[in-house]
């Protein structure tokens, strides 16, 4: 017993309790309590067997696991009911079977039970046991050593193996159970196994029945020949003898298969190849195709030593370390040490952009230095070199931000330009709303929300005349004409035709017959609800108005009057901002019209086109251009704003620019396209004014934060060249009172002046 | 002097004057942390003058501002250079005599008038102060503001004075008046021509040295040149709308003459806004005009006979300096330029000999009178020197030799409201400077002044 126990131990096998499949491989030897719960307790049947057959005893998987253990026990438990019931039917049937005729084959018999899982009744067979005397086909008898129980084929089916690779068992028998792997050796097992055994080295291991098997002379003889690089198969004969079957004496065969006429092709040489075969030649003998061609021949070795090296050269030296200065010291000089703003200044800026990666520290003495703190770093450092891979990664761009403004010449070579305020002429108390400078730049008239209207003299600020009128004035505004003088003030619902003090006779003469003619032109075929009212001409003084025009009833305060450049029409845009009435005056005929039977939108300005018939309105978001001889729509531009707040045309007629309350000024190009050539966001309040300069290449834009700002806009003729705009200056000097700042600029013609109106009551004069 | 120096620095120094306190042409040690005090008290104690003399000091041609180290550091002047000084008696700072208050703005005054004050005003009234300020005649002259005023030198009898006034009511107009030094009553102007050129406003009118002719200005581009005769008739035919006015305004007063112009200069592209004529009796005349150009004019012939044109400088106020060798021209880019009347202007940009910088619009420029003074002495610091009247009140007296910043600066019209009122005239005469802007006129004395009113 003792020696069994130690050849066990020797062989590391674990013996542990068996499955009941495999307890029941004992079924002659062992009793009935067999199979009651014993825990593994093998040695006394191991000790019932002769130790011969213990010697062979048969590997079992070796699991050592007592949770498996345990799983198994129960399902011991579980089967224990119909195993022992099944055990004792082969107790009955084996000694039928023994009783009985041994060469009788019968199928064992079926036993009814209730099946647990499904409660219905079923059949169970008792299972088959390959003993000796069964006639199991599978038995094998090449291994007459092992036990007979272990040459139980596993018949899992056929199914790739490999599925239970990493699992305890190899498949599941005809019963659904675990067919569980058989306990293999390891490594050392197996070089024992190869001293051991002498056929070892002809075994092979068989998945199927998960053990070592020798393999047959015949697998031996087919792998020999697998080497040899011969047949595999030995049964097979290459060089077998032809059997002639057609051919030979006596098999020839004299009747044509088919009673067709044989074709010419059998008999004459095919024209197709021939022609084939002479263009060949032909090339040959051009020499276009040289037959045995030599082949290029190829150096077969290079020179690579004898070759002159001097092209190329040597490569560079390492740069050298730089020497450690005395910033470098542990100890340095006081003033190598940062000061509080240069240790600030070093902290706060990047890494990378350090121009020294340290900070000079002061030590009294060597000892007192602390280790390096920037060891690891370091080290990583110089292995990323050794990689050839930057140490940093520069994340950074290195951008100059003096690349990203635009090339724009400086202003100071763009003069002249307004530069300062040079007066101010003051309206008490009230926003001036409107500003109007004379043709000939020497006066401005500005009208502010108290109803007064002034005269005064640009360049002294002196006023000479004053006009009280009832009511806000909207807009005034100069005829444009040279041989005439006089400007038109507009209040609630009247247009005043005024005549400035102090003019020569002869302008007098001529604007006085031009606004209060002798004789009436005649009156248009249909009435017109606006009224021209004019004084004598001997009657008038310039302290009156000596025209005027009665808008229609409640068409409300005209919020701009526009002339045409020729100083015949006139343009009034009147009404609150839901909507707007545009009427186009005639000096001349006396007969105003209303252009639009139909606007879309509330129009906020219009303005006439200075060389062309052309006319544009600006609703709150687009500005429409109508030809006014053809009468219909040119095009729509879309300026992107919310709020159109003011609107200019440059004087060349092609640019137009649109300021909006929502801060944003458009350039457009007319010839270009629909769309801003330029949007311009400098002001940080709501655009108020824009203006073009007659003659300079100048505009001006004047806004809500109070500030007016001076731009350059050259225009080029040809239509190659953008125009070029380059913001100037920004004239501060307004007050802004109630959210509002310069309510209007205004340039002096011919001179680089501008006159600018501010809520703030104060009308300024800025000059270059 | 050397050994007075001790551990201190110094400069070798050699002094000169044109004024009646020389000093002995001897080299002077000067210590170089000197300034203007020590050296002024320096030439008095040399000079023991019985009552201190303040002086200014020309260091090569330049007024000395600051430390003599200091300005030998600046120039690059070794210690070793002997320094040619020159100094003169220093100006006084101005100080105010009197406010005359106006009810209109004031555009124009002269002191010409030993005595008087003449103010034209933009109500279109001449109105004549004497020195206690007292108001002694108003005459309403103009319908509409008049532009500008001057005092036509006669030599007729000391009682009776022409004036010439040019207006915005397009003419410009000769009058007489008739001073009374007791009696009020006795005092009265008449007008005796007006002149009719001009389509536009008359900006200036000047009258010269003899006071035989006229210049007028006008925004019409035209400079009109008049003598000063008065004609028997009207040489003009009066429009038919201006008579009847003109009748009802001038029932009582005998009809002025309507006078045509000797000859019209037209060369300028824009508003002429001064015209005068040079120094002496000669036959040359400047204009200045907001077209950036100052023009010399043969009068006799009436052509142009030479344009000094500027960049972007439209010209306000033009003065000529008594020797006749500049022109001084203020203009809305903020300076007062100096340019060089011998030289021929070849390049298409004649540049500016001296600019002075003034921080606001400078509107007028007034010249100390040549020779004028009672004294009969004309100082060399006396002829560089000009005063400029600017829109932010402030009228300012430079001295050529240093124009980097004035000598002197004064401001008027001080009220409690914070907008500055403007100088639109300033006129220098013996030593009385008359300005005259928004807020009326005020008189300043500055220059030599005591002597002058002394005489």
């Amino acid at each position: 017993m003792a020696a069994t126990e130690l050849k066990k131990s020797r062989k590391r096998k674990v013996v542990e309790e068996d499955t009941p499949a495999a307890v029941s491989a004992f079924p002659h030897d062992v009793g009935l309590d067999m199979h009651s719960e014993d825990e593994g307790e093998d040695e006394g049947h191991a000790g019932s067997e002769d130790d011969g057959e213990v010697d062979d005893f048969p590997e079992i998987d070796t699991r050592s696991d007592s949770e498996d253990e345990e799983e198994d026990g129960s399902e011991d438990e579980e089967e224990s009911a119909s195993g022992s019931e099944d055990v004792e039917d082969e107790e009955e049937e084996e000694s039928e079977v023994d009783t009985a005729d041994d060469d009788l084959r019968i199928y064992p018999k079926p036993k009814t039970v209730i099946s647990d899982i499904t409660g219905q009744p079923k059949r169970v067979y008792p299972e088959i046991e390959a003993d000796y005397d069964s006639d199991s086909s599978t038995e094998d008898l090449s291994n007459m050593n092992t036990p007979p129980w272990s040459q139980t084929p596993n018949r899992v089916g056929t199914i790739p193996m490999h599925w239970y690779d990493d699992l305890p068992h190899v498949g599941y028998d005809i019963n659904g159970k675990k067919v569980l792997r058989p306990a293999r050796g390891d490594e050392l097992d197996k070089f024992l196994e190869t001293i051991e055994d002498p056929n070892s080295w002809t075994t092979a291991f068989d998945k199927k029945a998960q053990m070592d098997k020798p393999l047959t002379a015949e697998e031996l003889d087919i792998i020999r020949r697998l080497q040899e690089n011969e047949i595999p198969d030995a049964n097979y004969d290459p060089y077998e003898p032809t059997i002639e079957w057609f051919t030979g004496k006596g098999k020839e065969e004299v009747m044509p298969l088919s009673a067709a006429p044989e074709p010419k092709r059998r008999w004459v040489p095919s024209k197709w190849e021939k022609q084939k075969v002479m263009k060949i030649v032909r090339a040959i003998r051009q020499g276009r195709i040289v037959p045995n061609k030599p082949k290029a021949t190829q150096p077969q070795f290079y020179p690579i030593w004898s070759e002159d090296t001097s092209t190329l050269h040597a490569p560079p030296p390492a740069p050298k370390p730089r020497l450690p200065t005395h910033a470098e010291s542990y100890n340095p000089p006081e003033e190598y040490l940062p000061t509080e703003e240069e240790r600030k200044k070093w902290e706060e800026t990047e890494k990378e952009d350090r121009e020294r990666d340290f900070l000079p520290q002061k030590y009294n003495a060597l000892r007192l230095v602390p280790a390096y703190d920037q060891f690891i770093q370091e080290r990583f450092g110089r292995q990323l070199d050794l990689y050839l891979a930057p140490r940093v990664q520069r994340v950074k761009l290195q951008i100059n931000p003096d690349s990203l403004i635009p090339k724009l010449p400086s202003p100071q070579s763009l003069k002249p330009f307004p530069m300062y305020k040079s007066l101010q002429v003051p309206h008490e108390g009230h926003r001036v709303r409107t500003i109007s400078v004379s043709p000939d730049g020497g006066w401005v008239v500005s009208g502010d929300e108290g109803g007064v209207v002034r005269l005064w003299e640009v360049m002294v600020g002196k006023e000479v005349k004053r006009w009280k009128f009832q009511g806000r004035v909207g807009a005034v505004e100069w005829c444009p004409r040279p041989d005439v003088s006089f400007f038109v003030v507009a209040i609630e619902e009247k247009l005043h035709f005024i005549i400035p003090p102090n003019l020569p006779t002869a302008v007098l003469t001529a604007t006085q017959s031009l606004l209060s003619p002798a004789t009436l032109p005649p009156q248009p075929a249909t009435p017109s609800p606006v009224k021209w009212v004019s004084t004598a001409a001997a009657a008038s003084t310039s302290d009156s108005p000596i025209l005027t025009v009665n808008l229609p009833p409640s068409s409300g305060l005209p919020k701009q009057v526009v002339w045409h450049r020729k100083g015949d029409y006139l343009s009034t845009v009147s009404g609150e901002e839901g909507q707007g009435a545009v009427w186009i005056h005639q000096l001349s005929r006396r007969h105003s019209q209303a252009p639009f039977r139909k606007v879309k939108g509330s129009v906020q300005l219009v303005l006439f086109h200075p060389t062309k018939p052309y006319f544009f309105v600006a609703t709150q978001r687009y500005v429409r251009m109508y030809n006014l001889a053809e009468q219909k729509l040119l095009k729509t531009l879309m300026p992107g704003i919310r709020w159109i707040s003011s609107m200019d045309v440059h004087p060349s007629g092609d640019h137009l620019i649109v300021g909006g309350y929502d801060r944003k000024l458009c350039w457009f190009d007319l010839e270009l396209s629909d769309k801003p050539y330029k949007i311009l966001r400098y002001h940080s309040r709501a655009l108020r004014s824009v203006h073009f300069h007659p003659t300079y290449p100048l505009f001006a834009s004047s806004s809500d934060d109070g500030s007016i700002q001076i731009f350059h806009a050259r225009v080029y003729n040809d239509l190659m060249t953008n125009p070029l705009i380059v913001p100037l200056k920004i004239l501060r000097g307004h007050d802004v009172r109630d959210g509002l700042g310069v309510l209007q600029v205004r340039w002096c013609p011919r001179q680089p002046w501008l006159v600018s109106a501010g809520a703030d009551g104060d009308v300024a004069v800025w000059c270059s | 002097m050397a050994s007075t120096s001790g551990s201190e620095t110094t400069h070798p120094v050699v002094f000169s004057t044109q004024t009646p306190y020389p000093l002995p042409s001897q080299r002077f040690m000067i210590p170089t942390s000197w300034r203007r005090y020590q050296l002024s008290q320096l030439v008095n104690k040399a000079l023991s003058l019985p009552k201190p003399v303040p002086f200014d000091f020309l260091v090569r041609g330049e007024i000395l501002r600051t430390t003599l180290a200091e300005w030998c550091a600046e120039k690059g002047i070794g210690e070793e250079e002997t320094l040619e000084i020159e100094y003169f008696e220093s100006v006084m700072p101005p100080q105010k005599m009197s406010t005359i208050p106006h009810e209109d703005w004031v555009s124009s005054v002269s002191c010409q008038l030993s005595g008087y004050f003449l103010t034209a005003s933009y109500d279109g009234h001449i109105r004549v102060f004497d020195y206690s300020q007292k108001l002694l005649h108003t005459a309403s002259t103009h319908s509409a503001p008049i532009a500008s005023l001057c005092l036509v030198p006669t030599p007729s009898t000391p009682s009776t004075h022409l004036i010439a006034t040019a207006s915005h009511d397009l003419t410009a107009r000769l009058m007489s008046l008739t001073l009374s030094s007791d009696d009020t009553d006795a005092m009265r102007t008449e007008t005796l021509a007006s002149l009719h050129l001009h389509t536009a406003p008359v900006a200036s009118v000047q009258a010269n040295a003899t006071g035989t002719h006229l210049l007028t200005a006008s925004w019409d581009t035209l400079i009109g040149f008049w003598d000063t005769s008065i004609p028997g008739a009207d040489e003009v035919p009066a429009e038919d709308g201006e008579r009847k006015k003109r009748r009802r305004v001038e029932e009582d007063a005998p009809r002025a003459r309507r006078k045509a112009p000797l000859a019209v200069l037209k060369s300028h592209t824009a508003r002429v806004s001064k015209a005068v004529f040079a120094a002496g009796a000669g036959a040359q005349a400047y204009s200045c005009g907001i077209d950036s150009t100052v023009r010399v004019w043969d009068v006799e012939n009436g052509v142009c006979t030479d344009t000094i044109t500027a960049s972007a400088k439209p010209f306000l106020d033009l003065a000529i300096t008594p020797l006749g060798t500049s022109a001084l021209a203020a203009s809305t880019d903020r300076t007062v330029s100096q340019y060089d009347l011998r030289a021929s202007s070849t390049s298409a940009v004649t540049p500016s000999t001296a600019t002075l910088n003034h921080p606001a619009m400078p509107s007028c420029i007034a010249l100390p009178p040549a020779s004028s003074s009672g004294t009969g002495i004309v100082t060399s610091a006396h002829e560089h020197q000009l005063l400029t009247g600017a829109y932010d009140g402030i009228v300012r007296l430079w001295d050529l030799r240093s124009v980097k910043s004035a000598v002197a600066s004064f401001k008027t019209f001080e009220e409690k409201s914070k907008m500055e009122k403007k100088i639109l005239s300033v006129d220098w005469a013996s030593g009385v400077v008359c300005v005259g802007g928004e807020g009326g006129v005020e008189v300043w004395r500055a220059g030599e002044g005591d002597r002058a009113f002394l005489s």
